[in-house]
């Protein structure tokens, strides 16, 4: 009897090992297949070119130089900075607006559906169709080579889908609370900003994260509305396309400066998207 | 909203004050781009205008550059436009004409190598640019592997005939029999004789332009017939699969220049067609290793001309100080301080200047490679030619078509591109 026991807690310790070992294995080979172009690149930036290149590859001495290069020999720091002042001030300047526009659609349904639609319409397009007409206005108005008219094109961009993600948050269960907060005799605004804006925070903030992230990638827009002065990262990446080839260790290196910023902006984004999505307070 | 439109305004404003002594340049990320930026000092010194130089990569350089040709007035004074866009750039009536100012001052166009004023210069007898730079196509080989006794001994005795820098297309195709090899003897070559670059396109279209010209084949005749379906053009299109089939690593039906670069780089083939301006990167031992064993020569029977000229756009804001800076890069001094960093000169007279000579002893031949080339077929539509027939060669290349069939193909793209610029007729 009791070796009868023993033998299926056997069977079954072996069971929960292979039923973690299946799953895991699994997801290995697809961590895989996302991570590796990632370490590849972080080894590409640790080498120099010729070594970058080898077949079979070559580890070689890892150094900084390529990163310490990009910096002292191309302008890297200010597209940085550019990068930075433009997803930043987009951001800012967009998320205000954007909270109006949702709350108006939650709340009013301002324009009804023609308007939501219309509003996300710009999205609808190639971007090179809109950039054209934004490059002729802005050259009217001296807004091209300038962060502010990037900023300004930028938030064309962020906009209608900050206020169709935002629409979401300030529908649904917000709205009852809303509504209970009225009943007190809060007014319309007091509802606003003491209830619904904390309530919807981490899905506001979650949502500028996004856009954030959609500006610091952006490259059309900035490739055509910029100039030596306000070019972002991925104008600046591009630069490394020469005539003589790839630039490939330089490249890498930078990639992995452009991308760091999102790296460490991912893990919030996560958090808050979670929180953001499940609002549970009606329990 | 409205503290925010004025800051706008205002940083606009200052923006544009700032401009005022300015002129601001678009150009590619070549290695005389580099050079000009060395020398800059000397002329913001010498004329007191201030340069601003945005350097972009190819690729993204065309769909920068024409929103703001199209506008009255862009922000560009001056530009460089590579030959696939001067018969789109200048058709379209873009490109300021430059006849009167170099009258006018006296500048001497006829310094130019007359191949590369026929490219990037005059177009229909209109001077619209000044040759800024040159990367026609040419042989680079192993230099070492010739002047090898073995070898020489080897090749014979397989042959019968000498081993020395190619002269002709027969001769340069054993070499490149004779040299594919697999020297660890896993059944699987590792050597190879020549690289192809046969991604579609850009890749293939120029590297196949040279095996055309080998057998004395030509995009089209005097009267713009299109000729891509002549025995010539076949036979050129049947040596090209061969290689990718016999000679080259495996994939580099779908290698750029870069990666085909660095094969050789690595010291694992004899020979490269190629841009001239690549010799310098075998030459430097911090990107091959093959560096000091590598010889230049003319593609037998010519090679692809290529080239940048300087331009000066309609919607250019300054033009008498883009002019100015023309004049001042173009110069015989000038021109000759980027030669002597490594640059790739336009003037007939940089090649054999003894200084530059005695600093890059290869240049009398890049002069020679630059004086055999011959043109790609310059039209409004050349990109689209490009792209069209880099696909149906790509196709030949790897196999997917029979070669006949790919070339009738690229013969009626060909025609429907000439047909639709009005050269020639349904």
């Amino acid at each position: 009897m009791t070796a009868n026991i023993r033998g299926a807690m056997k069977k079954r310790g072996r069971w929960r090992f292979l039923s973690w070992l299946l799953p895991h294995s699994i997801l290995v080979v697809f961590s895989a297949v996302v991570l590796l172009p990632l370490l590849w690149l972080l080894r590409v930036a640790l080498t120099d070119k010729a070594t970058a290149y080898k077949i079979p590859p070559e580890w070689g001495q890892a150094n900084f130089d390529n990163f310490i290069e990009i910096f002292t020999g191309y302008p890297f720091f200010s597209y940085f900075l550019n990068s930075a002042t433009v997803a930043l001030g987009a951001t800012i300047f967009a998320l205000p607006l954007a909270v109006g526009l949702a709350y108006a659609f939650a709340r009013y349904n301002t324009g009804g559906l023609s308007l939501r639609l219309f509003v996300l319409s710009s999205q609808m397009l190639p971007p090179v169709i809109l950039v054209l007409p934004l490059f002729t206005l802005f050259l009217k108005a001296s807004l091209i080579n300038t962060l502010p008219g990037l900023i300004l094109a930028h938030m064309t961009l962020s906009l209608p889908f900050l206020a169709w993600l935002l629409v979401a948050f300030f529908d649904g269960e917000v709205a009852t609370l809303e509504q209970a907060a009225r009943t007190d005799g809060a007014t319309r605004f007091q509802a606003l900003v003491r209830i619904t804006l904390p309530v919807a925070a981490p899905g506001i903030l979650a949502a500028g994260l996004l856009a954030f992230l959609l500006s610091w990638n952006e490259f059309l827009y900035a490739l055509i509305l910029s100039g030596p002065h306000t070019n972002t990262l991925p104008v600046g990446l591009s630069s490394f396309q020469t005539h003589r080839g790839v630039d490939i260790a330089l490249l890498s290196a930078a990639t992995i400066c452009a991308i760091l910023p999102a790296m460490v902006l991912l893990p919030f984004l996560r958090r808050y998207l979670i929180k953001g999505l499940s609002l549970g307070a009606l329990k | 909203m409205r503290l925010f439109l004025s800051v706008v305004a205002a940083l606009a404003l200052a923006a544009s004050a700032a401009q005022a002594q300015t002129i601001r340049i678009l150009m590619e990320t070549v290695p005389d781009t580099r050079y000009i930026q060395e020398l800059l000092p000397q002329f913001e010194e010498e004329t007191g205008i201030n340069v601003e130089i945005e350097a972009i990569s190819y690729i993204d350089m065309h769909s920068k550059l024409v929103p703001q040709l199209i506008a009255p007035q862009g922000s560009y004074d001056l530009i460089v436009v590579d030959f696939y866009w001067v018969g789109e750039f200048t058709k379209a009536g873009w490109l300021m004409p430059l006849d009167d100012l170099a009258e006018r001052d006296g500048v001497d166009v006829d310094v130019y190598v007359p191949k590369l004023m026929d490219l990037v210069g005059r177009v229909d007898g209109v001077l619209y640019m000044l040759p800024f730079y040159n990367y026609s196509m040419a042989l680079i080989y192993r230099q070492d592997l010739i002047d090898d006794a073995d070898e020489q001994a080897a090749f014979q005795e397989a042959y019968g005939m000498e081993l020395r820098v190619p002269q002709t297309w027969d001769e340069y195709w054993k070499q490149v029999e004779f040299f594919t090899r697999d020297n660890d003897g896993d059944g699987n070559r590792d050597f190879y004789g020549t690289v192809i670059q046969g991604q579609r396109g850009d890749c293939i279209s120029m590297q196949w332009a040279n095996y055309l010209y080998s057998q004395g084949g030509l995009y089209h005749d005097e009267n713009w017939n299109p000729l891509l379906d002549s025995p010539e053009a076949i036979r050129a299109m049947e040596y090209y699969r061969e290689a990718v089939e016999n000679y080259s690593p495996a994939g580099s039906e779908a290698y750029c220049f870069d990666e085909a670069f660095n094969v050789m780089a690595q010291g694992r083939a004899y020979s490269f067609v190629t841009f001239n301006i690549l010799y310098a990167g075998f030459e430097d031992p911090e990107s091959s290793e093959v560096a000091g064993k590598v010889g230049i020569t003319p593609n037998p029977g010519g090679g692809l001309n290529g080239g940048w000229g300087w331009a000066i756009p309609n919607s250019s804001p300054n033009k008498e100080a883009a002019w100015t800076f023309m004049k001042w890069a173009e110069s015989a001094a000038v021109a000759k301080e980027r030669a002597m960093l490594g640059g790739a000169p336009t003037q007939a007279q940089i090649f054999t200047d003894p200084d530059v000579m005695a600093a890059r002893p290869y240049y009398p031949i890049l002069g020679e490679i630059l004086a055999g080339t011959k043109d790609f077929p310059v039209f409004t539509y050349t990109t689209e030619f490009v792209e069209q027939v880099g696909l149906e060669l790509n196709l030949a290349a790897t196999g997917e078509k029979p070669v006949a069939e790919a070339m009738a193909a690229a013969q009626e793209k060909l025609r429907a591109l000439l047909v639709k610029d009005g050269k020639i007729e349904e």
